[in-house]
């Protein structure tokens, strides 16, 4: 999956601007950024629910189109479902619409309906199931065809923690099967927990992208977490240390420019102190995300 | 294809299968046979005694002619009232009112009264009394110059009874007429046989030769266009409930990753218009049904009704032209659909697509009285109005088969561009704003992408 400079404008206001990136098959692909950032118009292009104005969108070498629409499951931020449709009618219609259909569609709700624990709704209208439910059924209706490309937008929001783990244990169980899967959530810990790769989007512009391993390493702050008795001394000495809060048992203390994490360890075992923990902390993608948006504005 | 497949069966379904379908289905022809059996029914009921009147006859000599005039009408219509009770079901309003009063088997007790003392006055506070006592119903003072003045008086306790009114006027009337001839040493029997009117045949005359024809035929515009009607009035805010839905569903967005809009679209105005169409084959069975017992139960009363005979090319030109003319404004329907983002929005906008079709009927005259002229001509290439005026032209004097063809062809563009015009306007309003469009914003959209 990959995107070359691809430009979308409506009117005046530019949606996307310039995009260019790439998704690397059997990972899972977080797309963040803030409200309003080009994010589900990004998707969009890639579902091909809308043309790119400029650019090129390639779904394993070839350019996007109604065949290679078949091979995609999304499930859209703004979903719903028939509200007088019986369950399994509903799974089996989102199944023609995708060319899956007959006994192996039939198959396979059965199998979804078991594996999300709603078997025994399938014969109900979607207005007597709860949201839950109704979002465990919007879920099944996207990976149902198999698709080798899935896209979820904000899957988990308004699921109560069980479902959301499991979820999150089913993602990453397609994940394995070699499923491509593009994330995109505002909820930062979530993305934390399932992506390999993350792509910052802020005001229609790419902020940063790559492995988030990485990027998270090059985000090194010079935040440290510590738990220490004595040496008081050093922790109010300001052209060491920027920055120094309580955080429950520990301390946080942001090193001053250019000093270095070992020569406050040094200072601080110098001065008699007993160091019980001392640990460089890497950014969150949380942190991350506010540092990069607030950063723009 | 079969993505237009899977949403046409859901569409159609989804309908066919909900309650309010299946109870109106069975309702529609239940309401049919109530609404023709019920007021001649109503008609027939005997409401209360016979209505007793009094006549004052201050010429003195027209009583009596009077009295048989009024009494004489309905023990004559009595007799056919089987036969009128048939004609009644396909009667006007006013026309019914008429029928009705002669089904109504009233019956009259009358009695002359004499002059009590001098004055008239008190002749009609007599009557008056007896009114109020409720011994008389009313009473008609019959003036000394009635043959000149034409003119008598009734006072009854329930004047607002049109149907006894009209009765007496009329049964006044021909007795007063008919006195005037015998004044005028005239037979009213003859002159009743004298003025039989003339009944004209029509003969067409076509290629194929003469043909007898009633003029029936030209019935069945009148059909089309009703039936076009009748279709938009009950299917034209489901049409537009339908294309809603999926805004209102939130579902849009999913069916968009799989499918285009103009398909979409597609489907839906097919399964909306196969419901339609499946309620109207339940109902005509029902009504072929209906109208062959009917005709069965008329011959065993010795009444011939013969069915009429419609040509196979004019019912397919009469289903064609009603396809063409419901889809026509069908998708306009689903263009209105496609702007608003609730159904309650698109409502009010269905007055002025009747509008259009009302039109088409009022276009339909001009052109039947001369089929042939340019006006025609074009009038019935307008797709909005082509398939009453092409109609017409058909049943009247049948234009060459290629105008048929051009008219017919022209309507199925139309349709495929309205299609196509409300799936773009869907598709754009939904990824721009998810807010009712305005036409210069949909005008705007039409021309980018």
């Amino acid at each position: 999956m990959r995107l070359s400079n691809v430009t979308k404008r409506f009117d005046e206001f530019t949606a996307v601007d310039d995009l260019s990136l790439e998704v690397r098959p059997g990972r899972v692909f977080g797309l963040i950024g803030p409200n309003g950032a080009g994010k589900t118009t990004t998707i969009r292009m890639i579902v091909n629910i809308t043309a790119p104005d400029f650019g090129r969108i390639e779904l394993s070498g070839h350019p996007i189109s109604r065949e290679l629409q078949d091979r995609i499951g999304y499930l859209p931020e703004e979903r719903g479902l028939y509200k007088k449709m019986k369950v399994g009618d509903q799974l089996r219609f989102f199944g023609e619409l995708k060319g899956f259909a007959g006994r192996r569609a039939d198959e396979a709700i059965d199998r979804w309906l078991k594996r999300l624990g709603l078997t025994e709704w399938k014969q109900k209208k979607a207005t007597e199931l709860s949201k839950g439910m109704q979002q465990k059924i919007q879920f099944i209706s996207a990976v149902l065809h198999d698709p080798d490309l899935l896209i979820l937008d904000e899957p988990f929001s308004g699921l109560d923690p069980v479902n959301v783990e499991l979820l999150k244990e089913i993602v990453l169980e397609l994940k394995a099967t070699g499923k491509t899967i593009i994330f995109s959530t505002h909820q930062m810990q979530l993305a934390e927990e399932i992506c390999e790769d993350i792509c910052l989007l802020n005001r229609s512009k790419k902020v940063l992208s790559g492995d988030l391993r990485e990027v998270r390493r090059s985000f090194r702050r010079n935040l440290i977490a510590l738990r220490v008795e004595d040496g008081d001394g050093v922790l109010e000495d300001r052209s060491l240390l920027a920055k120094i809060e309580r955080r429950g048992d520990d301390l946080e203390a942001l090193l001053a420019d250019g000093v270095d994490a070992q020569d406050l360890l040094k200072r601080l075992v110098s001065k008699g102190a007993r160091v019980t923990k001392f640990e460089l902390v890497e950014p969150s993608l949380h942190d991350i995300f506010i540092e990069k948006v607030s950063e723009k504005q | 294809m079969t993505k237009l497949w899977a949403i046409i069966k859901r569409e159609y379904l989804q309908r066919v299968r909900s309650r309010m379908f299946v109870v109106w289905t069975i309702l529609g022809p239940l309401m049919m046979v109530l609404f023709t059996i019920v007021p001649a029914f109503i008609f027939q009921i005997k409401a209360g005694e016979a209505t007793r009147l009094a006549i004052l006859d201050q010429s003195g000599r027209m009583y009596e002619r009077v009295r048989a005039s009024i009494l004489r009408e309905h023990s004559n219509e009595a007799a056919s009232g089987s036969a009128a009770a048939v004609d009644a079901l396909n009667q006007n309003a006013r026309e019914r009112v008429q029928k009705a009063g002669e089904l109504i088997a009233a019956n009259y007790q009358i009695e002359q009264v004499s002059p009590v003392g001098s004055s008239l006055e008190e002749t009609k506070r007599m009557l008056g009394e007896r009114v109020s006592r409720n011994q008389l119903d009313g009473y008609i003072i019959i003036p000394q110059d009635i043959l000149l003045s034409g003119e008598a008086e009734y006072y009854g306790r329930n004047v607002g009874d049109v149907i006894t009114r009209e009765q007496l006027e009329e049964s006044i009337s021909r007795a007063v007429t008919e006195e005037r001839m015998v004044a005028a040493n005239i037979d009213p029997a003859r002159v009743r046989e004298m003025s039989e009117p003339v009944r004209m045949n029509t003969i067409k005359i076509s290629e194929s030769g003469e043909e007898k024809d009633s003029g029936g035929l030209f019935y069945l515009v009148f059909l089309v266009g009703f039936l076009i009607y009748l279709t938009l009035i009950m299917y034209g805010q489901v049409i537009l409930a339908a294309v809603v839905e999926e805004k209102e569903t939130r579902i849009a967005e999913v069916l968009f990753s799989s499918v285009s809009s103009f398909t979409l679209m597609m489907g839906k105005l097919i399964g909306v218009s196969l419901v339609a169409l499946t309620q109207y084959a339940v109902w005509a069975l029902a009504f072929v049904a209906f109208a062959l017992y009917g005709v069965n139960v008329l011959a065993e009363r010795g009444l011939d009704v013969a069915l009429p005979q419609i040509p196979p090319l004019l019912v397919l030109y009469f289903f064609l032209f009603f396809l063409l003319g419901y889809f026509i404004y069908a998708t306009i329907y689903a263009l209105v659909g496609s702007m608003v983002t609730t159904t309650q929005e698109g409502g009010q906008l269905s007055l002025p697509v009747m509008f259009m079709l009302v039109i088409g009927f009022y276009l339909a005259f001009p052109v039947l009285r001369s089929p042939n002229s340019s006006f025609a001509f074009w009038v019935s290439m307008i797709p909005f109005f082509s398939p009453i005026t092409m109609m017409v032209r058909i049943v009247a004097q049948t234009p060459p088969f290629w105008q048929i063809a051009l008219s017919f062809l022209i309507g199925c563009c139309t349709v495929m561009l309205l299609i196509w015009l409300a799936a773009r306007i869907y598709r754009i309003g939904m990824l721009m704003y998810g807010k009712r469009a305005t036409i210069p914003e949909v005008l705007r959209w039409l021309r980018q992408a």
